[in-house]
Parts: C-alpha cells; sequence; structure tokens
C-alpha cells in the first residue's frame, strides 16, 4: 500500500493522515474548551476550594511538558489500573487535558478583564448572576480570548503529531510510516509535504481567528458609533443640537 | 500492578541519571534561549522596520514556524539534513530546532512590546531631535525592554517544556532518561510522577527566579 514513487503516490495517504490529525484535533478542542470553561468559571468563582483545585490543576498541567502527560496517560496508567489504554484515546485524552489548562486560563483573564464596575452597574440594576454574566460579561470576555483561544487551539494542533510517537497514525505518523515503506529515500519531500499539512491547517485557523476578531470589534465600534456622533456633533458644529440649521 | 506495588526504592540507583538528564535538559534550553533571544530581537526590528524585504522575511519566517510542529523541525533537522551532506547530531539538532521555534516567537513578543509604545513617544523624541537610534536606544527600547520582560519568562518557560520534545530524536535529556529507566524497571508510574514533579519545580522555581531578576528591571524608573 504505502508503495514507492513520488509525491503524488502517497499523497492520498498523507492527506487520510490529515484528516485524522483534523478528527484527533477536532475531538480534543471541544473537551479542551468545555473543560476549559470549567475551570475557568472555578477560577472566578467565589469559593476557595473550587479557585484552589483549578489553580493547581492548571499550574500543573502547564508546568508539565506535553510528552510526559502522554506517556503517563499511556504508559504509567494502563499499568497502575491493569487496564488497556489504546493510542487514540491516550491522545485524544492527554491533548483534551493539555487543552483545557490553557484554555481555562484563558477564560480566567477573559472574565477578569472586564471591570468591576460592569458587575456592580449590572448588580444594582437587579441583575441575577447568571444574566450578568449572559449579557453584561461573557458577550464582552468572549470577544477579548478570541485571539488567545486561536493561539492555545494552534498549540493544540501542533501538539497532536506527538501522538505518533505512541504508534498512533496520524498526519505525522503516516508521513513517518511512508518514509519507512520507502528505505528512507524520500524523507525530505515526506516531511515538507507534512509540515505543509500542519501549516495549511494552523495558518488558515488563525487567518479564520482575525476574520472572526475583526468582525466582532466592528460590530462593537458600529454600537458604540451612534453615541459618540451624538455627543461629538455639538462640538463640530459649534451650536447646540436644538437649534434649526438655516 | 495496583497503587499497592508502589515502589520509589528501586528507583534509587537510578537517581543520578535523571539527574544528569536534568542538568542537560536545562543546558540545552539554555543554549536555545542563549540563540533565540538576540535573534529575536533582530526579527523583532525587522518585522517593524520600512525596508519591504526585511519585514517579508521576518514575517515569512513567524508565520512559517509558528504554524509547523517543533517534532516536525526537529525531523526535518535531524533526518533530512545529512542526506544533502550537513552532518548533525541529535544535539545540535534539538538545540537548533528549539531556538528556530523560539525565535519565531520571541519575534512576535518583541513586535507586540514595540507597537504598545504610544505614537507619541516616537514624535516626542523626533521632535527633541534625536535621530534615529538616539531615539530607540534613548526612548523607545527601555520602554520596550519593561514591557517584553514577563513575557520572555514565558517564553523560556516553554523552551523548557519544548525541550522534552528532543528526547524523540535521541537527546540524552531528562524525558529520555525517563524512559530508558522505565523500560528497564517498567516501574512507569512512580517515573512519570517524579519526573512530572521535577518539570513542574523547575517550571515554578524558573518564573519565580525570572520574576525577583527582572522585577527590579520591570519597576525601577527610566533612566534621566
Amino acid at each position: 500500500m504505502l508503495a514507492s514513487g513520488h509525491l503524488t503516490n502517497y499523497l492520498l495517504l498523507l492527506l487520510e493522515g490529515l484528516a485524522i490529525t483534523l478528527e484527533l484535533s477536532l475531538g480534543s478542542l471541544v473537551m479542551g474548551s468545555l473543560g476549559g470553561i470549567v475551570l475557568g468559571a472555578m477560577r472566578s468563582s467565589g469559593w476557595r476550594a473550587l479557585k484552589a483545585i483549578a489553580l493547581v490543576y492548571i499550574e500543573a498541567v502547564r508546568s508539565i511538558p506535553f510528552v510526559i502527560l502522554l506517556f503517563f496517560i499511556f504508559f504509567a496508567i494502563p499499568l497502575m489500573l491493569d487496564l488497556d489504554i489504546p493510542p487514540y484515546p491516550a491522545a485524544i485524552a492527554a491533548l483534551s487535558v493539555h487543552c483545557s489548562a490553557y484554555m481555562g486560563e484563558v477564560v480566567r483573564s477573559g472574565i477578569g478583564s472586564i471591570p468591576k464596575g460592569q458587575w456592580e452597574a449590572a448588580a444594582s440594576l437587579g441583575l441575577p448572576y447568571y444574566r450578568i454574566m449572559r449579557h453584561i460579561v461573557l458577550p464582552q470576555a468572549l470577544r477579548v480570548m478570541i485571539p488567545p483561544t486561536i493561539g492555545v487551539y494552534v498549540s493544540t494542533i501542533k501538539e497532536s503529531s506527538l501522538a505518533s510517537i505512541i504508534g498512533f497514525v496520524e498526519l505525522l505518523g503516516q508521513g513517518m510510516a511512508i518514509r519507512e515503506a520507502n528505505s528512507l529515500r524520500n524523507t525530505a519531500d515526506v516531511l515538507i509535504a507534512v509540515a505543509f499539512g500542519y501549516f495549511a491547517i494552523c495558518f488558515s485557523l488563525s487567518q479564520v481567528g482575525r476574520y472572526v476578531e475583526r468582525r466582532t470589534t466592528r460590530e462593537l465600534r458600529q454600537a458604540t458609533e451612534p453615541t459618540r456622533a451624538a455627543i461629538a456633533r455639538p462640538l463640530v458644529s459649534g451650536r447646540p443640537e436644538t437649534q434649526a440649521v438655516p | 500492578m495496583g497503587f499497592s506495588d508502589l515502589n520509589l526504592r528501586v528507583l534509587i540507583p537510578y537517581l543520578p541519571m535523571l539527574g544528569w538528564g536534568a542538568l542537560r535538559t536545562l543546558e540545552i534550553s539554555a543554549f536555545a534561549i542563549a540563540l533565540s533571544f538576540p535573534l529575536g530581537l533582530v526579527g523583532g526590528l525587522m518585522r517593524l522596520s520600512d525596508n519591504r524585504l526585511a519585514r517579508g522575511i521576518a514575517t515569512v519566517y513567524v508565520e512559517t514556524v509558528r504554524n509547523i510542529p517543533l517534532l516536525v523541525v526537529l525531523y526535518i533537522l535531524f533526518l533530512v539534513l545529512p542526506l544533502y551532506g550537513i552532518p548533525i547530531n541529535a544535539l545540535t539538532a534539538g538545540v537548533l530546532g528549539l531556538a528556530i521555534n523560539s525565535t519565531a516567537y520571541t519575534i512576535e513578543i518583541v513586535r507586540a512590546g514595540f507597537a504598545a509604545i504610544p505614537l507619541g513617544q516616537y514624535e516626542a523624541a523626533r521632535s527633541l531631535g534625536l535621530h534615529r537610534l538616539q531615539m530607540l536606544r534613548l526612548v523607545i527600547v527601555p520602554q520596550v525592554f519593561r514591557i517584553v520582560l514577563p513575557t520572555l519568562g514565558n517564553q523560556i518557560v516553554s523552551v523548557v517544556l519544548g525541550s522534552a520534545q528532543a528526547s524523540i530524536i535521541g537527546v540524552g535529556e531528562l524525558t529520555y532518561e525517563t524512559q530508558s529507566i522505565g523500560s528497564s524497571t517498567f516501574r512507569y508510574f512512580e517515573l512519570f510522577t517524579i519526573v512530572a514533579l521535577f518539570y513542574i519545580a523547575c517550571v515554578q522555581v524558573i518564573s519565580l527566579l525570572w520574576r525577583l531578576l527582572t522585577g527590579r528591571a520591570a519597576h525601577a524608573p527610566l533612566a534621566t
């Protein structure tokens, strides 16, 4: 199957690997983001115990190399619990843990970036906690969170390449397999193609992120535009609003 | 095997190996940082320069390297370069790969640092009659320095964490030693727990030291 030849002969195999990388990343990003939202909420909550648990989790995971995390889940935990964890679940679990810790930090700093006055103003209007979150804090925080979220996603997708070292055949694993099947003759072509595959995924993701960020900040600008115009007009024209222009 | 079989004593003879591995980890990280910080400063200035070519090169470099996994960069260096007659050992490839990766991020840090300086600072410096280099040296760079210091600390941490990937191409650092001890003792749980704790301690100490070392610079009044 992995028979030799030029790039065209194994391009399909690499594309298959690309699809598997996408699938692996997508699963991890979804679970990691959900975990990150929970962790971020815990970090921003008033409960000390919750705060401490989330802090320790986030700090610990962010201080361990991803390789160690992956090996821990793939080698150490099965040995301890006498169960078999195949490469795919191990990779997804490790990537989700990794992503959730970084996302937790993004969510925390996103919520933390909203000035206290916003909370106080909303609370003094009589809004309950979840409505303050839903209508006041989150819409503003999400906007701040877009660029760092994209950063975390890109880095998680890149880390997914490490799944190849525990024997899961995704894009990089597929490339290495093709290389071996061709007795290492096409190492350069294959690796460059693999690099391009990752570049294509990550670069397009960052471009989408940039687009979304521009869109949301433009909406924000438009939303404040009438107010600003109303304030600015009398100053510009030099006469009160109410006075009829001849 | 279950939790009741946990045995740390088996690992005592292997502690020196882990120690050497840890030193190697710090060594390759230090080399990679020593290479990438100056290069990152140069690259950052290139990204901001008026010269289109310089700006283009720096931008393409940053975008390319930041969107390719470190492991792929390491493989390309270690497996492809020898094919073109460039001999490279695992250690050099590891340091070089980490440096290439870290330079891209450092360029972005430096660029963001310059972007954070209000335009008025540039205009004020120019209107005082300072020429370009004086403006950079006396007015802009000292402020940029204070802005980028905390982020550079994070970058050091991420190089140390990334250095674990050098084990995959055979650099005998901490993660590599851990794996080889693991395959001969089968004490994966104890081993990886110890090593994970070591990395956590290492990262926390580095962050703390960096804050202590740079705290003074970050809060000092600008030179008069």
